[in-house]
């Protein structure tokens, strides 16, 4: 029962973090339409950048605001540069021009960072466990999720009740009214890019204090994935809800499955279980339903 | 794009005519000529270092000629062929280590052709069974499906599994005799290349003439409107099935004649990269076309190597350029494949059928 109960509560934490980043992916396809796959790789410039400056001396908070302002200028510049032209285009090349840019950023940060693991030094979270009741994790488990959680209650408050906010909802909801209302697409399509580049950096640079940073941080941009099908692709709320029950899926096929197979099951399991999940239910649970004529 | 303008003032007379590969002498003696280089010219000029070249460019058409069957011909996106590769490799490896053949048929050199045709036939199921998802869905999610074929397959069902048997560790190395095709061994970069060009002209025959018979058709009017298709009569799952068979099929095949090149196989060689590299060659060299496939191969193939080239010089004086190449070859790529996306999105097969074109009606512009 206990192993079960941390298991959950472990599984919840991490899930907060795939919410963020999950929620990034949602806002790009809901805003312009684009299926990114380069959300890993986002994850890593924003995790990479925050733990230079911080291991420079920088206090961490500092260093995470320097990561969002590059995230901001980098999503920016990225969505002018490549992703403006393809508004229209089949939904493969769309695809592709995300994961060339995806090949594009992984080469660089590999060149420039090394594929070996890197800690934040010295260490921001302590390594004592926290004891609730019968349940224990480690501290930065916490941490995570309560930086997760602030965040998630950030975005929905800027997109409830702020002006920007409310035009890119407005645009995601439908584009052609908003353009009649006099709102931008084109500074909506670069918002969502900059506000996923800012979510997605600062949940790389979370993970990358539970085990170090290296490349393989970057597998959480493909497990955004499973978590925005199960939500469905389009919704907001739904994103949250997958990404933290993708979190409590994988850390339970790790407690309970590791031992049955060879190799971790943790990394498979959310995929095996979204191709079973895509026969049965392909919309997810909040997507809307497209129907097609002829 | 695939119709040929014939000379002025010459029709066909039969439908045999009409149906003919090569509809004029001038294309029967230009693809002759090119046959005669092929087989004849490069294996007698090219060196190792070139023919290895040649040997992948290869590999890459056979690839990318199921992926193109699937994304340019049949519409149903895939981001894993990677994976029914493997499983042909991994196929052709294990029964050429692990079955045991009759002697006889090890004595005629018949194991590894058979065992070829068995992977081929493995790989075209296994793809089948992950192209189930297409009855129901189809563009991003079979995209996310495929994607989880890969993955199974490769980093977990070969890392973790089939490369275990035996205790061999991670890598299967193959005894260089095993491989041979009647009395001929397969052992020089050269007998690859012929292995290679043979596999590679039958494919492309054999897909070429499906392409036009009521098989191809079918899968054609799918990708067109998928709806309108079923609509028309034609079953829609059967042939999106069929579709994925072939695919699979080819990708075994193409996986089997690779293993001859490789001195030992391993799950690194079959990574997610690959099922994008050929997903990336159609696009840059154009979907919907055969042509496309070969140019594009050459082109991703001997650009890759030119930069491999360009680089070596710099790597003496910045060592870490050297050390580092495949990331910097990582970033190439995918800024290749963006520009190329931007900027040239209907491939080199379409400025190739202009350039032909142009000078077709040459010096008149209509």
């Amino acid at each position: 029962m206990e192993l079960f109960l941390m298991t959950l509560v472990q599984g919840i934490m991490l899930g907060g973090l795939y919410a963020l980043v999950s929620l990034g992916w949602v806002l790009i396809y809901k805003c312009s339409g684009v299926l990114n796959l380069a959300m890993g790789e986002m994850t890593l410039i924003g995790a990479y950048v925050s733990l230079t400056f911080y291991n420079m001396g920088v206090p961490f908070i500092l260093s995470i605001v320097i990561s969002l302002v590059i995230g901001l200028v980098l999503g920016i510049l990225t969505e002018r540069i490549f992703l403006d032209k393809l508004i229209g285009e089949p939904v493969l090349t769309v695809i592709m021009v995300t994961v060339g840019l995806s090949y594009f950023f992984r080469g660089i940060i590999e060149f420039v960072f090394t594929t070996d693991t890197r800690l934040f030094t010295p260490p921001i979270f302590s390594i004592e466990p926290i004891r609730i009741g019968p349940v224990i994790f480690s501290e930065v488990f916490l941490w995570t999720f309560i930086a997760a959680l602030i965040l998630l209650v950030i975005f929905v408050a800027f997109f409830k009740f702020t002006k920007w906010g409310l035009a890119m909802q407005a645009t995601a909801d439908d584009e052609m009214a908003a353009l009649s209302i006099g709102i931008s697409a084109r500074f909506v399509y670069s918002a969502a890019w900059a506000i996923a580049f800012m979510a997605a950096g600062v949940g790389g640079t979370l993970l990358g204090n539970i085990n170090g940073l290296n490349i393989s941080v970057g597998y959480l941009g493909l497990l955004v994935l499973p978590a925005v099908v199960l939500g469905g692709l389009n919704s907001i709320p739904g994103a949250i809800v997958g990404g933290i029950v993708i979190g409590i899926l994988q850390n339970f096929c790790g407690t309970y499955l590791d031992q049955f197979f060879r190799g971790s099951v943790k990394e498979i399991a959310p995929f095996v279980f979204m191709a079973i999940f895509l026969l049965f239910k392909p919309y997810g649970l909040w997507g809307w339903e497209r129907i097609e004529r002829v | 794009m695939e119709n040929t303008y014939l000379p002025c003032g010459k029709y066909h007379q039969t439908y045999k005519d009409e149906h003919s590969w090569w509809k004029t002498k001038f294309i029967k003696s230009k693809m002759i000529l090119l046959l005669i280089v092929l087989f004849f010219v490069i294996p007698n000029v090219a060196q190792g270092y070139w023919m290895s070249i040649f040997n992948h460019v290869g590999y890459t058409i056979l690839g990318a000629l199921g992926v193109q069957l699937l994304i340019g011909y049949c519409g149903q996106l895939t981001l894993g062929h990677g994976a029914f590769i493997a499983i042909g490799s991994y196929t052709t490896t294990m029964l050429l280590l692990e079955f045991p053949w009759p002697q006889i048929i090890v004595d005629l050199g018949l194991s590894y052709p058979l065992s070829t045709i068995i992977a081929g036939i493995v790989a075209g199921l296994w793809s089948v069974l992950f192209g189930l998802p297409s009855a129901r869905i189809k563009g991003f999610y079979l995209i996310l499906t495929t994607m989880a074929a890969q993955f199974i397959t490769v980093d977990f069902l070969i890392t973790q599994y089939i490369s275990q048997i035996g205790g061999r560790g991670q890598a299967f190395s193959i005894p260089g005799e095993s491989i041979k095709i009647g009395p001929w061994v397969i052992d020089s970069n050269t007998k690859v290349y012929y292995l290679m060009l043979v596999l590679v002209i039958l494919i492309i025959i054999m897909l070429s003439n499906l392409l036009r018979s009521r098989v191809g058709r079918a899968w054609i009017a799918i990708r067109d409107n998928d709806i309108s298709a079923e609509v028309m009569g034609i079953n829609v799952l059967k042939y999106k099935l069929l579709a994925f068979f072939v695919a699979g099929f080819i990708a075994g095949i193409t996986g089997s004649f690779w293993i001859s090149n490789l001195s030992a196989v391993s799950p690194e060689h079959f990574e997610w990269f690959l099922s994008l590299w050929l997903v990336g060659v159609i696009l840059i060299g154009g979907t919907g076309s055969i042509h496309g496939v070969i140019f594009g191969s050459i082109f991703m193939v001997v650009t890759m190597e030119l930069l491999r080239m360009g680089i070596q010089p710099l790597g003496e004086t910045f060592p870490k350029l050297a050390s580092d190449f495949l990331y910097i070859r990582d970033s190439f790529f995918g800024l290749l494949i963006c520009v190329f996306l931007l900027y040239e999105p209907n491939g080199m097969a379409y400025r190739w059928w202009q350039i032909k074109s142009y000078f077709n009606l040459w010096p008149f512009s209509y």
